[in-house]
């Protein structure tokens, strides 16, 4: 599908151009595919991230009005490259970012635990700061819970353990030093 | 002394709330293919209020070697000093988050040598983003 895609894409972002350099591409991958609907914010970001060396962080930092000035001149080859690089990017990578859906520790809670545990009244966090590290710990709960799972099989497969599917506490101590070791 | 008790019963129902959170967490996430003992669901409490607890110290000093009293993404980013895979993994999310939000209030790219030029950046131009 992708290397079907491409081409027409190539053809309708001049078409699309006049009115704004990003929004083209959204509007154009929207209509294209329904899969990447979902996907339309993050778009921007992803193919920066493979052209680094053209444009690193402002084209992800900046409102898009701001950018328009200083790109009028080569907004097609722009359009044709996120084109690009959206269809060739892996897709399955993706869930990585979307996986906070449900995130472990709820927010208001894990603000409490930092708090709690400042030895500094007066010490401040960021909401940006903030939000990163709740995927932070969410990561690392999930990779937790991932490694005993694995640790567990193992187990089953060597034909120790009761109650095969049920995590155990051992298998916690097992994966507890190299996950600490890794975070 | 009343406020050390304090803090203890504090600690211990922030403690509680974490544990019933991640019960549920392990619960819903692995509701169809595997289950999970009350002991680990206490152990993995444990490792990570353990784990949040070194995190706020670090998070803390980080600022404050940067001259800070407000803790930003680029000392989040610090914890993940040693382990590259998750720090692009980070990185990669907070770009999404800015990207989502459509600025930025400070720049998090330059990383590599937090302590000399990190903090004279934090301590000289906190207020303003990168002209």
């Amino acid at each position: 599908m992708p290397p079907k895609a491409a081409p027409p894409a190539r053809r309708k972002g001049p078409s699309f151009n006049p009115p704004r350099p990003v929004k083209p591409a959204d509007s154009a991958s929207t209509t294209k595919g329904a899969p990447k609907a979902t996907a339309t914010r993050p778009a921007p970001a992803k193919p920066s991230a493979s052209r680094s060396g053209f444009q690193p962080t402002t084209t992800i930092v900046s409102s898009d009005e701001e950018q328009e000035d200083d790109f009028d001149d080569l907004p097609s080859d722009i359009d044709a490259l996120m084109e690009d690089a959206l269809d060739d990017e892996p897709r399955p990578q993706q869930p990585a970012a979307l996986d906070l859906s449900t995130p472990p520790v709820p927010a208001p809670l894990l603000v409490r635990l930092l708090h709690h545990n400042f030895q500094d009244e007066g010490t401040q966090i960021q909401k940006g700061a903030m939000n990163l590290f709740e995927s932070y710990m969410s990561i690392f709960v999930r990779e937790a819970i991932a490694r005993a799972k694995d640790e567990r099989e193992r187990a089953a497969r060597n034909g120790r353990g009761p109650g095969s599917r049920f995590l155990q506490v051992e298998d916690l101590e097992k994966l507890a030093p190299e996950l600490l070791l890794d975070f | 002394m009343a406020s050390s008790d304090d803090a203890a019963d504090r600690k211990d129902r922030l403690q509680s709330a974490l544990w019933y959170t991640i019960g549920q967490f392990v619960d819903n996430e692995g509701a169809e293919d595997f289950n999970a003992t009350p002991q680990f669901i206490g152990a993995l409490t444990e490792l990570v209020y353990t784990k949040i607890e070194n995190s706020a110290k670090d998070l803390e000093l980080f600022s404050k070697h940067a001259g800070r009293k407000v803790i930003n993404a680029d000392d989040v980013m610090l914890l993940t000093r040693r382990n590259e895979a998750l720090e692009e993994t980070l990185k990669r999310e907070l770009d999404r988050m800015r990207a989502a939000e459509g600025r930025v209030e400070e720049q998090s790219k330059k990383r590599g040598r937090p302590s000399g030029a990190g903090a004279r950046a934090g301590a000289k131009g906190k207020g303003k983003a990168k002209a």
